[in-house]
């Protein structure tokens, strides 16, 4: 078992993990990762183009080991039809 | 303790916590079968009494068995009161409220003073309780100490701004029918 750090955020604000989670491997560590921005994204998405949600894991040296992003892209159909004119 | 559950995939659901002082299985002297696994998410000491030794007192003493019964249905009402947190809070609100119960719980037994816990549970058991990953269990956490309800250290919780814990979980400790409760 190792500690792994998951900080989180979306562009504007990064809430740094300061305690931690062990984790049987990095394999392991991933899916945690991958199940909390899950989480992340039911509770902080917003109707907001170009919003990213992201989740990054790093070991307890502050080696960056793997970056989870997603991000929201909308169009709605008006300015899609105006786009295409 | 806990009460828990496991999905057929394995999938673990603490269905609700129980403080020193609590009987936890006592409608299992009405149930003949368990219908849930109780197990301890910290050291804990346990006493044990026969269910017929138990019915013994209730038939002699009938304002025992008003209590015990009354027990049982605080704790209904704390499911209640857990299925909003389930299905209704958000993840922030649910990690305070669910702080708050346990704040008011071992103040109401008599345990902790001045709004400080040492509740030696895990991340995973918090987002077991919550139907959270423990990513985001810790996240949120990491958030209601950024914003000053709570300081931990190692195991202990101390809800530095109980008002504003209280305000962020949405709790009435009213569902926990405790005197003591609302001089907090």
């Amino acid at each position: 078992m190792a500690r792994y750090f998951f900080d989180s955020g979306d562009r504007d604000t990064v809430l740094k993990d300061e305690v931690g989670i062990e984790c049987d491997g990095i394999e392991n560590a991933r899916r945690e990762a991958m199940q909390g921005l899950i989480d992340l994204t039911r509770e902080a998405l917003e109707d907001l183009n170009g919003q990213q949600l992201f989740i990054e894991i790093r070991d307890e040296h502050g080696e960056k080991l793997a970056r989870f992003s997603l991000s929201l892209h909308t169009q709605l159909r008006d300015q899609e039809a105006s786009d295409l004119r | 303790m806990g009460s828990t559950k496991l999905t057929g995939e394995g999938k673990r659901q603490i269905t609700s916590f129980f403080v020193p002082g609590d009987i936890p299985d006592l409608h299992g002297m009405h149930l003949s079968v368990l219908d849930c696994t109780f197990s301890s998410l910290t050291r804990a000491t346990l006493g044990f009494m026969r269910h017929d030794a138990m019915q013994a007192v209730c038939d002699q003493h009938a304002s025992i068995a008003t209590v015990l019964w009354r027990s049982t249905l605080i704790d209904a009402a704390i499911y209640r009161e857990w299925v909003t947190n389930l299905g209704r809070r958000d993840a922030y609100a649910g990690m305070a409220h669910i702080l708050c119960e346990l704040i008011v719980r071992l103040q109401s037994m008599g345990l902790i003073e001045d709004h400080v816990a040492e509740l030696p549970i895990t991340q995973t058991a918090l987002a077991d309780a919550l139907g959270l990953s423990t990513v985001h269990v810790n996240r949120v956490l990491q958030e209601l100490r950024r914003d000053g309800l709570i300081i931990t250290d190692g195991s202990r919780f101390h809800a530095v701004d109980w008002g504003e814990l209280v305000r962020a979980g949405d709790f009435d400790a009213t569902y926990l029918h405790q005197r003591t409760a609302k001089t907090l």
